[in-house]
């Protein structure tokens, strides 16, 4: 049983570590964000040099920003900053997992940030498809 | 259908334009109550004027750029960084953009480094940084 504690920068701790839950992509998946973004390439719904439908290469970004939801209730942020190396294709039918480590904290110009370093893998190889890291500001709650 | 054969230092990518509804950006980052993108009142509660796009919807626009170049090469060994300067509202017109800025040698290939950016209607950027993959 998991305790979920509201995100504050002075609860966040620096080399403190996330894992998602896994996740099975579907051709309804890459359908909807091919609609999200507006981004039909034919690679998506048919064959590619990859042997086989591929997703769009940022589909699955969204498990890794939101690895803080796995041990927080986060109040609100806002993104800063992201960064991607695409190591393999994601395709249909693969269960992806992401796991994520916070690297670093820090305040600037009265705002607070973290930046979470991460890498998204293939569940059934353990074999990495994304690796990357985003920085995330904090915004504070108030009554 | 990947250009590597006409890449180019200097070389201005084709743009891409794109116009972000409410309903695209519900569908990227899923409809809840006290959302800043999905939940219009939250999001002026939180002192922005409607709700916002989310920042990795412009990763996206950006790795179709990239694909559109690169193909295979973006797909898997592409490389993207970018920082999100301004908000993006629901009703935004994007227009991306990308300027190639290094031909660097890697193994026995090469690695196309585009500088890429996001500008709004208004011609304000929101988002900037580079993207790279390999040239087949």
């Amino acid at each position: 049983m998991s305790e979920f504690k509201k995100l504050t920068y002075d609860v966040l701790t620096v080399g403190e570590e996330f894992v998602s839950n896994d996740h099975l992509v579907t051709p309804e998946d890459i359908d909807a964000y091919a609609f999200a973004v507006d981004d039909h390439h034919p690679w998506f719904f048919g064959s590619s040099p990859f042997g086989g439908a591929v997703a769009h290469p940022t589909l699955v970004a969204n498990q890794a920003l939101h690895l803080r939801h796995s041990k927080y209730i986060v109040h609100a942020g806002l993104h800063a900053k992201m960064e991607f190396q695409f190591l393999q294709p994601i395709q249909p039918g693969m269960r992806v997992r992401s796991r994520g480590k916070v690297i670093d904290k820090y305040e600037r110009r009265g705002k607070h940030y973290m930046v979470t370093e991460y890498v998204t893998e293939d569940v059934a190889t353990g074999a990495p498809l994304i690796r990357g890291q985003f920085t995330q500001m904090l915004i504070p709650e108030r009554p | 259908m990947a250009v590597t054969e006409t890449i180019a230092v200097g070389q201005e990518l084709p743009t891409l334009v794109k116009e972000i509804s409410q309903r695209q950006i519900d569908t990227y980052s899923g409809v809840r109550p006290n959302s800043i993108h999905t939940d219009e009142a939250w999001a002026r509660k939180k002192g922005f004027r409607t709700t916002l796009a989310q920042g990795m919807m412009s990763t996206a626009y950006v790795s179709e750029m990239m694909t559109r170049l690169l193909g295979a090469g973006f797909v898997k060994g592409g490389t993207m960084s970018v920082a999100f300067i301004k908000p993006v509202y629901a009703g935004d017109r994007l227009t991306v953009h990308g300027v190639v800025k290094e031909m660097r040698p890697e193994g026995g290939a090469t690695r196309a480094v585009v500088d890429v950016w996001c500008e709004n209607q208004h011609g304000e950027k929101t988002a900037a940084g580079q993207a790279s993959g390999l040239v087949s």
